[in-house]
């Protein structure tokens, strides 16, 4: 640990703190390109309305599929879309530069800085426009709940809460994963449309595939924890315990993804010596 | 006559140059197409639960099966994807070095997209491959080789009528300063409109007029119905005279706002 800090709790607190630097300068930055939040804000909304034929189509031709109605997989759509525009904010900024970071050699420069250079490289930047679909996200949800005549009680909102938390962290720590196979592979652009590809399935219930893809869904993808497991939780059909497999799971995925970081590195070899 | 014939000869010698120059980069090819084929797979799925659940659809398992197992290569096979790269050139002034070239402006763009789609397809054949074994049983299969020469021609048209659009898009830059907008825009309203996320047959009752007749519909959905198996012959026939019909169509606005572009056309030096 460096002299930087005197505890490992001073030294998460300063991360957070240059986190909330960043925050900051993304949202001056923002300010600057005006058009890029507004067509930023206009393609979402376009995807989010084309993203939701699909379901309407469905439900077109059948009341209910395997317990869920229409009114239930909207408000699904919404923690899709919430999900995807947290990701879309925070993280993919970051992981799309993997491979530049690596074959350029930037990492050098992420390497001198002092701060955890996994953190650095999965956090660092921020697009403040694609929050304009999590706004979005929250009123399909809402509007999605209110045509099923559901009304969660507080419980079950922590739940879902915790529960899109969790999601948000497993995928974060699959995509980094793909990601910091660039250590090896050099070049990972590919990797990160296999991610966005296979996040779609989350635009559906779990139900709706076969056994063996609902496993892969739940825990080599775990798309499940953050769309399927949080509507089911406000629905009142979901107890703590998915909740509990889902930290814990979560907690497991950061070790491993930590890891995979701490091995990648030792293969690294600077673009420039 | 021989204007043609020298494009052609460049456009090959372009061709296999390029080729040989993406192979490099094969690796990314296989994951590009795993990418691919997560879509179709995953509404393949859906839409199969949804019909084992008794939901009443206007097509049966076997159609929707072979349509998604198709619809990856298909939407492969008639993809461009130049736009942004030729608007760019346009912009940029990079268009003067090709404009003295003794061949067309395009053969460049011609060269890339067949060469990238040469290695994909070795790339995606396999996968497609795996997908049918596993639906094997679900597969409409038509008797003959007909049809299969059918669904090649109808993949030729409709990947010089998507190609078509995308010149058409870029030339816009010729008086536009970014027309990523409007790249963004048709990849979007294509996709819903060719059938590549939901087969058209699937589309309401009250669509039916414009979405069967609409210029998308042979970008995708066409080719992949001639296999899926519900056009009957008359059907077929007016298929492919629209699909070749749009196809002259856009080839002449296109050329119209080409020439138009080019003679409007200043670079920095030029």
């Amino acid at each position: 640990m460096s002299t930087l800090d005197r505890t490992w709790w001073h030294k998460q607190w300063r991360h957070l703190r240059l986190w909330r630097r960043f925050f900051a300068q993304a949202v001056v930055r923002e300010t600057h390109f005006r058009a890029h939040f507004l067509t930023t804000l206009l393609v979402g909304l376009v995807q989010l309305g084309l993203g939701i034929v699909p379901t309407l189509l469905l439900f077109g031709f059948t009341a209910e599929l395997h317990g869920w109605s229409r009114a239930e997989v909207i408000a699904l759509v919404g923690v899709f879309q919430i999900v995807t525009g947290l990701m879309a904010t925070f993280v993919a900024p970051n992981l799309n530069r993997m491979t530049t970071y690596l074959t350029e050699g930037e990492l050098d420069g992420v390497l001198l800085r002092p701060v955890s250079s996994q953190f650095y490289l999965t956090l660092r930047w921020i697009n403040v426009a694609e929050l304009t679909n999590v706004a979005s996200g929250v009123a399909v949800l809402v509007i999605g709940l209110v045509q099923a005549d559901l009304s969660p009680g507080a419980g079950q909102i922590v739940q879902a809460v915790v529960l899109v938390g969790t999601g948000l962290v497993l995928l974060t720590a699959v995509w980094s994963a793909m990601s910091f196979l660039a250590f090896w592979l050099q070049s990972v652009n590919p990797i990160g449309f296999v991610f966005l590809n296979l996040m779609e399935a989350g635009r559906y219930p779990l139900v709706f595939f076969p056994v063996a893809v609902r496993t892969f869904l739940t825990f080599a993808f775990p798309v499940a924890f953050a769309t399927t497991f949080p509507v089911r939780a406000l629905a009142g059909d979901l107890g703590w315990g998915t909740v509990g497999v889902g930290v814990g799971l979560a907690v497991v995925a950061m070790l491993l993804v930590r890891l995979l970081w701490r091995r990648g590195l030792l293969t690294y070899s600077s673009a420039s010596s | 006559m021989n204007a043609l014939v020298r494009n052609l000869r460049v456009v090959r010698r372009m061709t296999a140059a390029d080729i040989a120059q993406q192979s490099v980069y094969r690796g990314a090819w296989i994951i590009f197409m795993l990418a691919n084929i997560c879509m179709p797979i995953i509404s393949l799925l859906i839409w199969r639960t949804a019909l084992a659940s008794g939901a009443q659809l206007p097509v049966d398992e076997r159609y929707i099966t072979t349509y998604f197992v198709l619809l990856g290569v298909v939407t492969m096979a008639t993809s461009s994807w130049m736009a942004g790269f030729l608007a760019q050139d346009i912009r940029l002034g990079k268009l003067s070095s090709w404009m003295i070239r003794p061949a067309s402006l395009l053969a460049g763009f011609v060269a890339n997209n067949l060469s990238e789609k040469f290695l994909k397809l070795f790339a995606l054949v396999p996968m497609i491959g795996i997908v049918w074994w596993i639906f094997r049983d679900s597969m409409n299969i038509p008797a003959g080789p007909g049809r299969w020469a059918l669904f090649a021609i109808s993949i030729l048209l409709g990947a010089m009528l998507v190609f078509t659009i995308d010149i058409l898009i870029a030339s816009l830059a010729f008086w536009m300063d970014d027309v990523s907008a409007l790249v963004q825009a048709r990849v979007i309203i294509a996709s819903v409109l060719s059938g590549s996320v939901v087969p058209l047959a699937l589309m309401p009752e009250w669509s039916r007029g414009f979405v069967d007749h609409q210029p998308f519909r042979y970008t995708v959905s066409f080719p992949v119905e001639i296999v899926a198996g519900q056009l009957t012959g008359p059907e077929l026939l007016a298929g492919l005279g629209f699909q070749l019909g749009y196809v002259v169509v856009f080839a002449a606005i296109t050329r119209l706002v080409w020439s138009a572009g080019i003679r409007a056309y200043s670079a920095v030096g030029a």
